[in-house]
C-alpha cells in the first residue's frame, strides 16, 4: 500500500517535470519571456550616433520607469516577410516588452525597406494610445522621419509619449473631443502680422480722417422743406421671372464611427494589441 | 469818395456795435443798449437833417464806385478820424485801421447789394476761440506743438453773403429692380429671380438751399458749417454789420444756381429712391426732374474766420456764428501716424494671433 502511494507520487513527479520541461521545448522559438530581452531603442537600421542614442535611451528609460509603461523604439532594415503590424507586435511580445503583469507597453516601429512604420500597444498602452489620440500624434512627428531627421522624431515621439502617459495618469487620455492641442501652423504669424496692419489702418486711419473736416455737402437734405415731399404716382410692375438651378454639393458620408477608444487585434503570440501604421 | 456809415451813441457819441449777446445795439464805451429799431430811426433822423448833402454823396459814390471798382479796391475816409480806409470794393463793413471804429459802406449794402434777410450773430468772438479749442480735443494725431502754441494770426467775424434758392421739383423716375428668393430640394438649389419695373412721379420742394456768393470765401469751408438756422432769417439792417466785417456778393445768382441745381437733383433721387424698398436690386432706368417756382435770396450769414499758419502752412477754420458749428482741417504728426499704427498693428497682430491660438488649433 505504501509503495503503491510512492509510486504514484514518483509518477506525478515525473509528469510534472515532463511537462514543465516539455512546454519551453515546444515553444521555443516563440516563447514570450517574463523580462524584458532588449534595450528599450533598438537601432538596427543605424539611424542614430553613438550620442543621440545615449539620450534617447536615457530618456525611453526615465519615462518608462515613471509611467510603469515600455516606451520603446525600434528600427530594422527588413520586415523579413511580414507585415509591419505583425513584426512590430511580435517583437514586443517574443522580446518581453511590457511592464507589469498586463505587460503596459507602446513600441514605435520603423522598417527602411519599404519605409514602413508601426505603433503596437500592448496593455494599458491600448487604452493611453488610443485611435485618435495616435493619429494627432504621429502628426506631429512623422514629417520629421520622412525628412531623415530622425532623432528630432524620435524625441519628438517620445515627448509626445510622456504627454499622453500624463494625461493616461489623470484617468482622461487623450481622445475624439478630448485632443491635444496641435500648435499653430506657421503661416498663422504672417496672417495674424497682416490682420494687425489692416486694422491699424482702418483704426488709425480714422484717427487721421478725424482731422480733415472741411467737405463738400452731398445734396440738399437738410432743406427739403417740411411735408412737401408727395408721390402722385407709384407703381410697381412685375415684368417677368426666371429660374436657374445649381446642383447641390453631394455630402460625403462619414463612414466608420468615431467613437474614440482603440480597436484590437490578436497578435500571434495570442496576445491583444492595439495600434497603427503607415509610410513614412 | 463813398459814403460810409457808422452808428454813434446817441448818448455819449462812440461808436456803436452789433452785442451778438444781447442782440442788441451797444456801445462798447458807456454800455448802454439800443434797440435796432430806434438807432434805425435816430440815423434816418441824422440822414434827413443832412438830406441834401447825402443825395450828392450818394451820387458821387456810384461815380466813384465804378472807378475805383477797376483797380479792384476802394478808399474811404473815416468819418470817426478822417484816416484813410483801404478796402476791397466787395468789402461791405470793416472797421478803420486807425480808430477801429467800425464802419458800414452804405454802396455795398443798397440798391441791389441790400440783402434780403440776414442772420445776425449769435456767438462771440470768445465762444469761437473755445470752439477752436474744443475742434483740438481728441484728435491723436494732431501735432502737439500746434495745439499748445495755440496761436491764431486773426479771428475775424464775418458777414458772407449767400444766395438762398427756393424751388419746387417735379420728378419721374422709373427703375428695375430685382427680387431673388432661393429654396432647394434634395438634389439642386433653385434661385428665382423677379423683375420688376418701378415707376414714382411726385413733386418736392427745398427752401432756402444756401450758395457761397463770395469769390473769397473757399465753397467748400462755407458748404461745411452748414445748416443754418432759417427761421432766424430777419430782415436786413445795416446795425447788424457794425463791429464786424462784410463782404458783398461778387458771384451773381445765376452764376449760383448750378450748385444749387446739383445738390438739388441730389436730394430728389435720394428722395425717390428712397421709397422703393424691398427689393434685392434697384437701378435707376430713367429720370427726368423739372424745377418751377425758382426763387433766389440775397442774404449775409454770420461767419467766425480764424487763421493760423504753422510750419509754413496756412490754416482756416470757419465756424458757424449762429449754430456754432466749427470745421477746419488740421496738421497731422506724422511721427504720431507711425507711433500709433506700429502700436495698433501690434496689439491686433497679438490678438488675432492669440484668437487663431484659442480657436484654430
Amino acid at each position: 500500500m505504501k509503495q503503491k502511494k510512492h509510486l504514484k507520487t514518483i509518477a506525478l513527479f515525473i509528469s510534472v517535470i515532463f511537462t514543465v520541461l516539455l512546454i519551453p521545448i515546444q515553444t521555443s522559438a516563440q516563447t514570450i519571456p517574463d523580462q524584458r530581452l532588449l534595450p528599450r531603442l533598438v537601432d538596427n537600421a543605424d539611424l542614430l550616433n553613438d550620442s543621440e542614442e545615449e539620450k534617447l535611451l536615457d530618456k525611453l528609460d526615465l519615462i518608462s520607469e515613471k509611467y510603469q509603461t515600455d516606451v520603446a523604439i525600434v528600427t530594422v532594415y527588413s520586415l523579413e516577410g511580414k507585415t509591419a503590424a505583425e513584426y512590430a507586435d511580435d517583437f514586443f511580445d517574443y522580446n518581453g516588452y511590457g511592464i507589469g503583469p498586463n505587460r503596459d507597453g507602446v513600441l514605435f516601429l520603423i522598417s527602411m525597406e519599404h519605409r514602413d512604420w508601426f505603433i503596437t500597444t500592448h496593455g494599458s498602452g491600448i487604452q493611453t494610445f488610443t485611435d485618435a489620440g495616435r493619429a494627432h500624434m504621429t502628426e506631429q512627428f512623422l514629417s520629421y522621419i520622412s525628412d531623415a531627421k530622425y532623432a528630432k522624431g524620435f524625441n519628438k515621439f517620445v515627448d509626445l509619449s510622456e504627454q499622453y502617459l500624463k494625461q493616461a495618469a489623470k484617468g482622461k487620455p487623450y481622445d475624439y473631443g478630448n485632443l491635444p492641442k496641435k500648435p499653430l501652423a506657421w503661416y498663422w504669424l504672417p496672417a495674424a502680422i497682416g490682420v494687425g496692419l489692416i486694422v491699424a489702418f482702418v483704426i488709425v486711419g480714422g484717427m487721421k480722417a478725424k482731422l480733415k473736416s472741411v467737405r463738400r455737402q452731398v445734396g440738399a437734405d437738410d432743406y427739403v422743406a417740411a411735408n412737401s415731399f408727395v408721390l402722385t404716382d407709384q407703381r410697381d410692375l412685375y415684368l417677368y421671372s426666371h429660374v436657374s438651378r445649381t446642383a447641390k454639393p453631394k455630402e460625403s458620408s462619414s463612414g466608420g464611427g468615431s467613437g474614440g477608444g482603440s480597436r484590437t487585434r490578436t497578435s500571434s503570440s495570442g496576445s491583444t494589441h492595439g495600434g497603427s501604421g503607415g509610410k513614412f | 469818395m463813398a459814403q460810409l456809415l457808422d452808428f454813434k451813441c446817441p448818448s455819449c457819441g462812440g461808436a456803436i456795435n452789433f452785442d451778438s449777446q444781447a442782440q442788441k445795439m451797444k456801445c462798447p464805451y458807456c454800455d448802454t443798449e439800443f434797440e435796432m429799431d430806434a438807432v434805425l430811426q435816430h440815423e434816418e433822423a441824422i440822414q434827413s437833417e443832412s438830406a441834401k448833402d447825402d443825395f450828392t454823396w450818394n451820387v458821387q459814390a456810384d461815380n466813384n464806385w465804378q472807378e475805383d471798382e477797376l483797380n479792384n479796391f476802394a478808399a474811404y475816409v473815416c468819418q470817426s478820424c478822417g484816416g484813410q480806409i483801404v478796402g476791397d470794393f466787395t468789402t461791405a463793413a470793416t472797421s478803420c485801421p486807425y480808430c477801429d471804429n467800425p464802419v458800414v459802406i452804405a454802396g455795398n449794402i443798397s440798391g441791389d447789394m441790400r440783402p434780403d434777410y440776414i442772420i445776425p450773430f449769435k456767438l462771440t468772438k470768445e465762444q469761437a476761440k473755445q470752439g477752436l479749442r474744443e475742434h483740438m480735443k481728441g484728435k491723436r494725431l494732431l501735432p502737439k506743438q500746434f495745439k499748445d502754441e495755440n496761436h491764431i494770426d486773426k479771428i475775424r467775424g464775418m458777414y458772407v453773403p449767400f444766395w438762398l434758392f427756393d424751388t419746387k421739383a417735379d420728378a419721374n423716375f422709373r427703375y428695375k429692380a430685382t427680387k431673388t428668393s432661393t429654396w432647394s430640394d434634395s438634389n439642386y438649389v433653385y434661385t428665382k429671380t423677379s423683375y420688376y419695373s418701378i415707376l414714382r412721379s411726385g413733386n418736392i420742394a427745398f427752401s432756402s438751399v444756401p450758395v457761397d456768393a463770395s469769390s473769397q470765401m473757399p465753397d467748400d469751408l462755407m458748404e461745411s458749417i452748414e445748416p443754418y438756422n432759417v427761421a432766424e432769417l430777419t430782415n436786413f439792417h445795416a446795425g447788424f454789420l457794425a463791429g464786424y466785417l462784410a463782404d458783398r456778393y461778387d458771384v451773381p445768382a445765376d452764376e449760383c444756381i448750378e450748385r444749387a441745381n446739383h445738390r438739388v437733383r441730389q436730394s430728389t433721387e435720394n428722395q425717390f429712391r428712397s421709397t422703393v424698398t424691398g427689393y434685392s436690386t434697384v437701378a435707376t432706368e430713367n429720370s427726368n426732374i423739372q424745377l418751377s417756382d425758382g426763387k433766389a435770396n440775397y442774404v449775409l450769414y454770420p461767419v467766425w474766420v480764424l487763421n493760423t499758419s504753422w510750419q509754413g502752412e496756412q490754416f482756416t477754420f470757419a465756424m458757424n456764428g449762429q449754430t456754432g458749428r466749427f470745421i477746419g482741417d488740421l496738421p497731422l504728426d506724422r511721427k504720431a501716424y507711425w507711433k500709433w499704427f506700429g502700436l495698433v498693428a501690434l496689439i491686433a497682430a497679438a490678438l488675432a494671433y492669440a484668437a487663431a491660438w484659442l480657436f484654430l488649433r
